[in-house]
């Protein structure tokens, strides 16, 4: 089975960068099962359609601005682009929007999505809020935990 | 009756475009263009090391990420006095004609077609008449009745789940829809196929950038290596994938998206004389063949256009403190000689101040700063830059290919050239440059192939790599051309580091406010005159701002004469 981790976010928005921090925390934090793809998704929109499609399940981390405490985090599985928590995303052809572009390419994503609550984004800053540089080993470690519960299940 | 229109939203990119127009008797009159960009990263670059500054800038825009970096690490080289093995500026054609042809394609199919392309029309179509008509224009293989009747079905199945998504915010079943069923059923097969198609073309970019989206960038050259039998390196396996990308772009630009292009528009030729806009036109050229310094040698050519006047292209100086200058008197910055100056990006500064009202707020004060966007200007002219422009540009200097392919649209569309100033020339000028690209991409590639087989496989120059053989103060400009038009780096470098850096992008040229004298940048200009048949549903207004391809996100909002807000809408 092909898992495919991918982080989403600006890094030069502070907590809005959340996403990627995560991966590259996952990345960089020791061995991974087989078959694991860790990609820094950035800011990037529809050339992750390819990626995404080329993996049997998607882990998806994003910033989320749902109100909850910031550093908090939540595991989804969103089907549709409308069971989306409130992102930042409203560019022309957002995250979402892949989504449904897998339904018009008939196919269905398999998603999982770690929302992780930001309060706010600055203008411009590399550095997180302790909040959030806090959460981010937190959700890499669920994540990491995630992976290798998956990669002990026996394969349908 | 005047009605008042706002276009606003958020996004997390490149920030957000805002429109107020003024619509009078079903006519645009007045139109203001704000917008809120990534600004400040020269506070972020200040005192880094210039070789790492693409990898900063990279981010600042989703859409456009590797041409920031691409005119970065120009910026870099030019003050440094930095040459590019041959290979190096190949790789870096191939990697920027990938960017180009993935962005005009995504934007054609996914950004701008539904604003011509009526989804729900979809539903009526016969598909056995939508294969006839499929395989009158081409020879695509995906053109019998099944697999037209097998769309249909998925965009019915679609439609019913609820879950319209993507397609959630047309406006179906608008009468400025001219299509007939067929030909829209066609459009959206085509929009599934690019899809499809647009998940392999991006692999160029992780072939040579190491990865994708945000691939990697070298200053003095590019970081891969080339060894037609080392397993690690770019080798032959990776090569012939590259060149198969390559023909497979042909054979769909070709197959498909041209001659959709040229049957969708067909239908709207009355967009020939509308949204045109500006009259000058701006490109800084790219696609080097025979180095960065040497703008003659370019693929696409530099220059400048004054009055749609076709028989004189002006010669572009960027370095030259007179040429480009950034107003603010409508712009949230203050410059410390007083808002009236222009400056030179060089000296340009970046000091906040914002005077608009606290969000939400239903209005701007558009009588005095209303955009986080500066107002960049040509020798005092208000330019646009896009395809349009490279373009108009190439043909005027007598571009023999850009000629013929330019004479065959016209030709097929029965239309003058003055169609070209126009939203619908906007449009075709875009697939134009397409076509163009696959076939110098194809060319860019040979050459490769030619130099490694005669062993010659230096990608990085590493001259002036070490800061130590630097000069105390090095001032350097990297120009490029983004899908959406010209953008440019300029740097300052200063004790081994970045002192100073500005950038100006393709937006800052089409989506400024105002300047000091009153006159509009290009979308507040290309609005005038626009009809707007139903103020509900301002898709008049949308055809032409998507046709600029703005990297900003945007929304539109409709206010009664009395400044109330009657409307709002999500634009996609």
């Amino acid at each position: 089975m092909k898992i495919l981790v991918l982080g989403i976010g600006n890094i030069l928005l502070g907590d809005e960068g959340v996403g990627v921090h995560v991966v590259r925390h996952l990345e960089g934090g020791g061995p991974l099962p087989q078959g694991v793809e860790v990609l820094d998704g950035g800011t990037g929109a529809m050339v992750l359609l390819g990626p995404m499609q080329a993996a049997d399940r998607v882990i998806l981390v994003d910033a989320t601005m749902d109100g909850g405490t910031p550093g908090s985090f939540q595991r989804l599985v969103p089907r549709y682009s409308s069971d989306y928590p409130p992102t930042l995303t409203a560019h022309d052809i957002g995250l979402k929007d892949l989504l449904d572009c897998y339904y018009l390419m008939g196919e269905e994503p398999d998603v999982v999505l770690y929302a992780v609550t930001v309060a706010e984004i600055p203008d411009l800053d590399l550095e997180m809020s302790d909040a959030l540089k806090e959460a981010v080993p937190r959700v890499s470690a669920a994540i990491r935990e995630e992976l290798w519960a998956m990669a002990a299940e026996p394969m349908v | 009756m005047s009605t008042r229109i706002v276009v606003d939203p958020v996004t997390r990119i490149e920030g957000h475009l805002r429109i107020e127009a003024v619509v009078e008797n079903g006519v645009v009159t007045d139109a203001f263009s704000a917008g809120t960009m990534v600004r400040g990263i020269e506070k972020i670059l200040k005192g880094r090391d210039p070789r790492d500054a693409w990898a900063f800038v990279e981010r600042v825009c989703g859409v456009c990420t590797g041409i920031h970096a691409l005119a970065s690490v120009r910026a870099v080289e030019d003050a440094l006095k930095i040459t590019v093995p041959p290979n190096a500026e190949l790789v870096r054609n191939l990697m920027y004609g990938t960017l180009s042809v993935h962005d005009h394609v995504v934007h054609f199919y996914h950004l701008h077609a539904l604003d011509w392309v009526d989804v729900a029309s979809v539903l009526k179509a016969n598909p056995v008449e939508t294969s006839k008509i499929a395989q009158s224009l081409s020879r695509w293989p995906k053109s019998n009745p099944g697999h037209f009747a097998a769309v249909q079905q998925r965009i019915k199945k679609h439609v019913e789940s609820g879950q319209l998504g993507i397609f959630a915010n047309g406006y179906w079943g608008n009468k400025a829809y001219k299509l007939p069923p067929e030909v829209n059923l066609l459009a959206v097969s085509h929009y599934l196929d690019a899809l499809e198609w647009q998940k392999e073309i991006v692999k160029i970019h992780a072939i040579f950038g190491g990865k994708n989206p945000h691939p990697n960038y070298l200053v003095g050259g590019v970081p891969c290596s080339f060894n037609l039998e080392e397993v690690n390196a770019i080798n032959t396996e990776r090569l012939n994938h590259v060149g198969s990308l390559i023909k497979d772009a042909i054979e769909f630009v070709e197959q498909v998206y041209i001659p959709d292009l040229l049957a969708i528009a067909s239908f709207y030729k009355d967009w020939g004389a509308i949204g045109g806009g500006l009259e000058n036109y701006l490109s800084y050229g790219d696609m080097p063949t025979r180095g960065y310094n040497d703008p003659s040698s370019f693929f696409l050519p530099r220059g400048a256009i004054l009055g749609r006047n076709l028989n004189e292209v002006h010669d572009v100086n960027p370095r030259d403190l007179d040429e480009i200058k950034e107003y603010i008197p409508h712009s949230w910055y203050k410059y410390a000689e007083g808002d009236q100056v222009g400056l030179h990006p060089w000296k340009g500064e970046t000091e906040f101040n914002y005077t608009g009202p606290k969000p939400p707020y239903e209005h701007l004060n558009v009588e005095g700063k209303y955009s986080w966007i500066k107002t960049p200007r040509w020798k005092e002219h208000a330019m646009e830059v896009g395809p349009l422009s490279r373009m108009l540009i190439a043909y005027a200097k007598g571009h023999t290919d850009v000629k013929d392919l330019v004479g065959t649209v016209l030709g097929k569309l029965n239309v003058p050239v003055t169609a070209l100033f126009s939203t619908l020339g906007r449009t075709a000028a875009r697939g134009i440059e397409t076509q163009l690209l696959v076939h110098e991409m194809k060319a860019t590639f040979d050459k490769l192939i030619s130099n490694l087989k005669n062993n010659e496989r230096r990608t990085f120059n590493p001259d002036s790599w070490e800061p130590s053989s630097w000069p105390a103060q090095a001032d350097g400009v990297g120009m490029a051309e983004a899908p959406r038009g010209a953008l440019a780096h300029w740097i300052k470098i200063k004790d081994k580091a970045i002192d100073n850096y500005q950038l100006v992008v393709p937006s800052t040229w089409n989506a400024s406010p105002r300047d000091a004298k009153g006159q509009r940048s290009a979308y507040e200009a290309s609005l005038i005159g626009t009809p707007v048949s139903n103020p509900d549903q301002p898709l008049e207004i949308i055809r032409t701002i998507h046709s600029f391809d703005p990297c900003l996100a945007c929304a539109v909002h409709l206010y009664d004469p009395s400044g109330k807000q009657i409307h709002q809408v999500q634009v996609n």
